[in-house]
């Protein structure tokens, strides 16, 4: 009834209050608590759990920390998978084929841990982050209505935003990112808004490659605003035998990939059991998990 | 009165609430997804090519001929479909803005104006490579030939159209437009409603400079006309030449060298390197056909080639491309692709190993044919195929009972085929087998010899082909003495009856039935259609030049559908309008097409399906779109045909001429709807339509629908994208009004396949289509009344026992919504080593038999109960897959207990170790301490491998040895092995022999180093009970 009222209500209204992306964005603010209660929140640790294909689960954390550093853990067999950027510098350990120490990010990860890193997302505050937002018009999605927003990060990265008509919270989210020259396109849809701290969050993310049904699920189980999270956290560790780290970490755009960063798939099914799974071929590149995306992995398959 | 007045009313939006029927859109419907499974091995019609280099990048834009508009930005290597989301997917011209490789304008409706081509509805523009598209207009144009922007004012669009195929229309001829395609002018427009353009050409040098070819065309259902109505009528083809930006137009056909008039279809093209030079291709009277060239700007023409491939059917092959640096290279996509390096003077064949039938080219070096688009690296000598544009163009579709079932299919130019409808590792291009040959439609397994394929080439060349061996039969019904030609539809209806097995149906003007494989044929009616002289004219068909392919072939049977009722009940309906009915075997026949209301005379009937719950039922679908008549007609009749009911309401969404109506075999109230524009469903009896778009299915034809009977599945062949499979269709049987009502409902009715984990296939790169396998999880289907936004909705499984055995993710969205649980219950729990051990990241796979699902949507749960069975394919018993999740059960929690052991060990090292690092290095304790934790990781290298760096170390412990024999145990269907059951035992005994070597040590040492710790205020040490250490797992 109250969408039908709505609906009537904006047939009515749309010739005099056509949405601009301003009035969704903030809207959308208003929704999810407003800005006091956002600007309230210094860091947040989000966990839960990581599902693929064939009962593959896993455990995810995400910690944050204003203005910008992060680090996303995946938890498997007592094995701990990082991906953390400390405002400067990307780093990963990957250590589930027996490596433990930090590498750099490649091109395409460093960009998503960068993007992930935007504390609070890309609309909130959204000028002074040097996004540029547009709204290109009405899109269901899924079944509902939604307001479509443009978004387009200073690196060129597009995500479109769906933001659901009655409340005005994103429901879906694709992202282009540009890698070498690629478009690399994911999915990603959102659910089960929930309030901590009163800011409401999405505890349910469903990612996959623009085409693909292969789908990558987060549950979240707990969102603690407010932890203390010291920033050596997000730093890059130093080798174990080596000088530390110089103090001063490089600039992140000039971080290189030393090897290429194209990145496998998590197990979604064991397509070659047991054995096979972890060496599937001799060079070693067996289903290795990557560490966790929390919005969308760029490992998954491409559209062919 | 007063008084009872609003108690009236009440009464009446009551009942009209009562009445009402909710609501189901698109989206309702639409989250049953499908799997595209191609083919990109037949692919299909390519219209049109153009392609720009960004850089290092070839960005490369298909255009298909009913299969929308496909994008690489890597010269091939992938593609992702651009125009999905577009009312139409015929196209016919795509042009790339010179000035800015972002701007692309598509002309939708292809040119090639063969009997089964699609149509378009305008021209579209991206502004941002093909992300979105705008319609500019130009909406009855029904289909475009080509796109000329100004490169030197890239506002300034030519748009030539050929027009409408099937009827009169003003809407033809050159368009212009000066403001980037916001208004339009026609600039150029034929001397009669049947005249549009056919090709146009511009200097790049001097954009004011345009040639374009007018074609006076026609096709009808039964003929064709390439020129003026008969083969030296007048027509209003012609060249024309504009040199003041299309204002002026003057025709150049008298020019000196052309031949003289009638003419047909005329191809035009300017030589960019030397404007001067201009080639026309003219379908003339023989000997008068062929390439002109002009040195002079079109003043005075000299005969070139009329060599085989270029005079062959011109409607079908009218397009030239010159080399732009090159004028004496052009190419000529004929039959055969051919080229000329003498300027036209002499022909090569440089078709190679393409499927031929070429459309167009782009230089240097693709083209688009038939069978779609091919790469050339050495100047067009030999070809690469692109294995992954899957815009196959099916005619119809059957299933057959293997397990998994499989596919048949045929397809226009590309043949007839098999292919798996699902296979391990993905349904690759080689999972599809060809049976037969030329242009393929109806496609069958002989239900009573599963090793036999009927098949058909046009105009009804029945075959029957030994799967196996691939020897094939010919079984065409033959004329009798005197009989003259049968006539065969170039789609000739073969019909399998669905009562009795291996008895087929074949229609010409007769109907045929064999009970012997085609062996003998009775004739069981007389001549259904109207027999029209005049539309028996066929040798006569093609204007200019005869074109006589059994294209036009008309009057004749069209649909058969037998009764699976009553097998004396066969529907048999005709392209020139009859509807007849036979209730005794065919012996007597009734046309009932005059008790259709409302339809057109002589309506094309494109499907009957005779219903399945009563035998006096049938569905037809009736396409008039060869009378330019594009709307969709169906109907539904009770009573064998005496009386019709429409089901397609005018104000129905429903877009496009029917192909095809089934009616669902549970379900009689579930109708699909396949149409030019897509598949429409209905669950109420055609009273409301939704169009399924699952997965994002683009608007394509649907020209056949095939419902699993056993599998339940809604098996869809387009016509330019393949055939696409909706698994498990039982939760659309079930939204009606009480289910559409809920807030939430579970529609789960199928039991769930534990299929037999296999592999298959191999890398096959990134350039090949991989059609998608169904889900190996178990699918859990439900429907929400509106979409899940705040607040948790979470599902849960449960055993028999009541015992949760985990969680699944859910879907959000508004209408039905599929989520999979993977039968498996959770990993066990693994020792921490030196890598992860994936093996044992999955758990043993539950027996089958009846799990409950539960849904909790805020404070509302819902339950649904889900059985599992096993994989029909298995050899294996309900004592082999019990012993097979005994032993998984045995060694899961021997992982649990080894993960225990090491916990505790290492508990007790990472104890020492702290103790020790609060003591000076040379402390005697301190000495024990470090001795002692030597010996305790002494034990626990014993179990896992410690061997670190990242690389394949070969180092094997008791976890590794655990973790693949729970891996082959748990992957593996069946009863484990001897060895394997041994080896559970083997590993059982050498973990306690591990642990017990590690208890002798506790019991021997802790107590010493705790007296020793005490001396020093440390802290005593305490390894891990089993109860401390199972907490923490339930916590989590």
């Amino acid at each position: 009834m109250r969408r039908a009222v709505m609906a009537i209500l904006s047939l009515l209204a749309f010739p005099l209050f056509g949405q601009t992306a301003d009035e969704i964005v903030s809207k959308y603010i208003k929704t999810i608590g407003g800005m006091d209660k956002i600007s309230a929140v210094k860091s947040y640790r989000r966990s839960g759990k990581f599902t693929g294909g064939s009962g593959f689960e896993a455990r995810v954390v995400e910690d944050k920390k204003r203005p910008n550093m992060i680090r996303q853990e995946f938890l498997l067999q007592g094995m701990i998978g990082v991906t953390a950027y400390d405002g400067r510098n990307g780093w990963k350990i990957d250590p589930f084929e027996g490596k433990k120490d930090a590498e750099p990010l490649g091109e395409a990860e460093m960009k998503k841990i960068v993007d992930d890193s935007d504390f609070e997302g890309p609309l909130v505050n959204y000028q002074a982050k040097g996004n540029k937002v547009e709204y290109v018009g009405m899109e269901p999605v899924e079944g509902t209505d939604a307001y479509k927003l443009k978004v387009t990060l200073k690196n060129g990265d597009i995500f479109y935003y769906y933001m659901d008509t009655d409340y005005f919270v994103p429901i879906k989210i694709d992202t282009k990112r540009f890698v070498r020259g690629e478009e690399r396109e994911f999915e990603t849809s959102l659910g089960d808004y929930k309030e901590v701290g009163g800011w409401y969050q999405p505890y349910s993310f469903e990612t996959n490659a623009k085409g693909s049904a292969n789908k990558q699920k987060i549950t979240i189980e707990k969102i603690e605003l407010n932890v203390p999270l010291e920033d050596a956290l997000f730093v890059e560790p130093p080798l174990k035998g080596k000088a530390p780290a110089p103090t001063t970490a490089p600039d992140a755009s000039n971080i290189q990939p030393k090897k290429p960063d194209e990145q496998k798939p998590l197990p979604t099914e064991p397509k070659k059991p047991p054995r096979t799974v972890t060496l599937s071929r001799e060079d070693g590149e067996g289903a290795l998990p990557e560490i966790l995306r929390f919005a969308q992995d760029d490992a998954s398959e491409e559209v062919r | 009165m007063m008084k009872t007045a609003p108690f009236i009313i009440t009464i009446f939006a009551t009942a009209a609430l009562a009445q009402a029927p909710v609501k189901v859109d698109s989206d309702t419907i639409s989250g049953l997804g499908a799997r595209n499974i191609g083919s990109a091995t037949m692919s299909g019609r390519i219209a049109a090519i153009d392609a720009v280099s960004d850089g290092p990048r070839l960005t490369i834009y298909i255009g298909s001929a009913s299969g929308g508009v496909w994008k690489s930005q890597n010269g091939g290597t992938t593609y992702k479909p651009v125009f999905d989301k577009q009312p139409v997917q015929s196209i016919g011209a795509v042009t790339i803005d010179p000035k800015n490789s972002k701007v692309v304008w598509v002309g939708s409706g292809e040119a090639w104006t063969r009997n089964s081509t699609s149509i378009g509805d305008g021209v579209y523009k991206s502004t941002d490579g093909g992300e979105n598209w705008t319609n500019l207009g130009l909406k009855e144009s029904e289909r475009i030939a080509k796109i000329l922007i100004d490169p030197t004012d890239t506002n300034t669009v030519f748009v030539c159209v050929p027009g409408k195929l099937w009827s009169d229309s003003a809407d033809r001829g050159v368009y212009k437009t000066t403001d980037g395609g916001k208004t339009w002018n026609q600039v150029l427009k034929g001397s009669n409603l049947s005249t549009g353009c056919s090709m146009m050409s511009m200097d790049k040098s001097n954009p004011k400079t345009l040639y374009a070819g007018l074609w006076d065309f026609r096709r009808r259902g039964w003929t064709f006309r390439s020129g003026g109505e008969g083969s030296n009528a007048p027509s209003g083809s012609g060249l024309y030449k504009s040199t003041d930006g299309g204002a002026a137009w003057n025709e150049i056909s008298a020019a000196q060298g052309l031949p003289s008039k009638p003419w047909g279809r005329v191809a035009v093209t300017v030589a960019q390197s030397n404007p001067n030079v201009v080639y026309t291709f003219i379908e003339a009277e023989p000997p008068k056909n062929g390439l002109y060239r002009s040195d002079d700007g079109g003043k005075t023409w000299q005969a070139r080639d009329r060599s085989q491939n270029m005079i062959w059917r011109p409607f079908y092959f009218a397009n030239l491309i010159v080399d732009p640096k090159n004028p004496d290279k052009v190419y000529k996509p004929d039959l055969s692709l051919i080229a000329s390096n003498d300027g036209g003077k002499s022909f090569s064949n440089i078709a190679g190993g393409a499927h031929g039938d070429f459309h167009d080219v782009w230089i240097d070096l693709i083209t688009g044919d038939d069978g779609g688009v091919w790469y050339s690296y050495d100047a067009g000598n030999r070809w690469w195929k692109a294995d992954n544009l899957p815009v196959s163009q099916f005619y119809h579709v059957s299933v057959d009972m293997d397990q998994p079932y499989h596919v048949y299919g045929g397809l226009q130019d590309n043949s007839s085929w098999v292919g798996d409808s699902q296979y391990p590792g993905g349904i690759t291009n080689d999972r599809w087998e060809n049976m037969y040959g030329g242009d393929g439609f109806w496609t069958f397994v002989d239900t009573s010899d599963p090793d036999y394929v009927y098949a058909e080439a046009q105009g009804g060349e029945i075959g029957r082909t030994n799967r196996k061996s691939h020897e094939s039969r010919n079984l065409k019904p033959l004329p009798q003495y005197k009989e003259g030609r049968q006539r065969f539809n170039w789609n000739s209806p073969i019909h399998m009856s669905p009562t009795q097995p291996g008895v087929l149906y074949i229609g010409s003007q007769f109907l045929y039935r064999s009970r012997d494989h085609g062996e003998t044929w009775d004739r069981i009616s007389p001549d259904l259609t109207t027999n029209d002289p005049e539309k028996q004219k066929q040798e006569q068909s093609g204007g200019v030049t005869v074109d006589n392919s059994s294209a036009e072939m008309h009057c004749t049977i069209y649909a058969i559908s037998e009764s699976s009722k009553n097998p004396n009940v066969i529907w048999a309906g005709t392209d020139d309008g009859n509807v007849n009915v036979t209730r005794d075997g065919g012996k007597t026949w009734t046309n009932v097409v005059a008790n259709v209301p409302g339809l057109p005379k002589n309506a094309w009937v494109s499907y009957i399906d005779a219903g399945h719950f009563e035998e006096g039922t049938a569905y037809a679908t009736f396409d008039v779109h060869t009378f330019g008549d594009m709307r969709p007609y169906a109907y539904k009749t009770m009573d064998y045909g005496k009386t019709w009911s429409p089901l397609v309401a005018s104000d129905a969404p429903v877009r496009g001429y029917a192909h095809v109506i089934r009616e669902d075999l549970i379900n009689q109230h579930l109708l699909f709807l396949g149409t030019e524009f897509g598949l429409w469903v209905s669950v109420d009896g055609g009273k409301q339509w939704a169009q399924y778009k699952g997965s994002d299915m683009p608007n394509a034809a649907v020209r056949d629908l095939q419902i699993h009977p056993r599998d339940n599945d809604l098996v869809i062949a387009t016509h330019g994208r393949g055939i696409w499979i909706v698994d498990d269709i039982t939760p659309l049987r079930a939204l009606n009004a009480d289910t559409l009502g809920k807030e939430a409902v579970f529609l789960q009715f199928t039991p769930a396949t534990e299929r037999v984990p296999a592999q298959g296939g191999w890398v096959t790169g990134d350039a090949q289509y991989v059609g998608p396998n169904r889900p190996q999880d178990a699918v859990i289907t439900y429907y929400q009344k509106k979409r899940h936004i705040f607040g948790d909705l979470t599902m849960e499984v449960f055993g028999a026992d009541g015992q949760s055995l985990g969680t699944i993710p859910t879907s959000k969205r508004r209408g039905l919504s599929r989520v999979t649980w993977s039968m498996r219950l959770k990993a066990p729990r693994v020792p921490t080593a030196a890598s992860a051990l994936f093996s044992a990241a999955y758990g043993p796979r539950v027996v089958p038999g009846t799990y409950t699902v539960k849904m909790t949507k805020d404070k509302n749960v819902y339950t649904t109960q889900l059985r599992l069975v096993a994989d029909p394919r298995t050899t294996a018993t309900a004592d082999d897959l019990r012993a097979q999740f005994d032993l998984s059960m045995k060694l899961y929690n021997l992982l649990n207990d080894m993960t225990y052991a090491v916990d505790r060990i290492n508990g007790v090292r990472m104890a020492l170790d702290d103790r020790l690092s609060k003591l000076p290095p040379n402390d005697a304790v301190a000495k024990r301490l470090r001795t002692a934790s030597a010996q305790v990781d002494e034990l626990r290298k014993k179990i896992v491998a410690t061997k670190e760096g990242g690389m394949i170390t070969g180092e094997e412990r008791l976890r590794e040895n655990l973790g693949d024999l729970y891996g082959n145990v748990i992957f593996y269907e069946g009863r484990p092995t001897q060895m394997q059951q041994m080896r559970t035992d083997a590993l059982t005994r050498e973990l306690a022999d591990v642990v017990k070597d590690f208890d002798a040590w506790s019991s021997r040492e802790i107590a010493r180093i705790n007296a020793d710790l005490a001396k020093k205020n440390l802290a005593a040490i305490q390894p891990l009970t089993r109860e401390q250490w199972e907490k923490p797992a339930a916590a989590e």
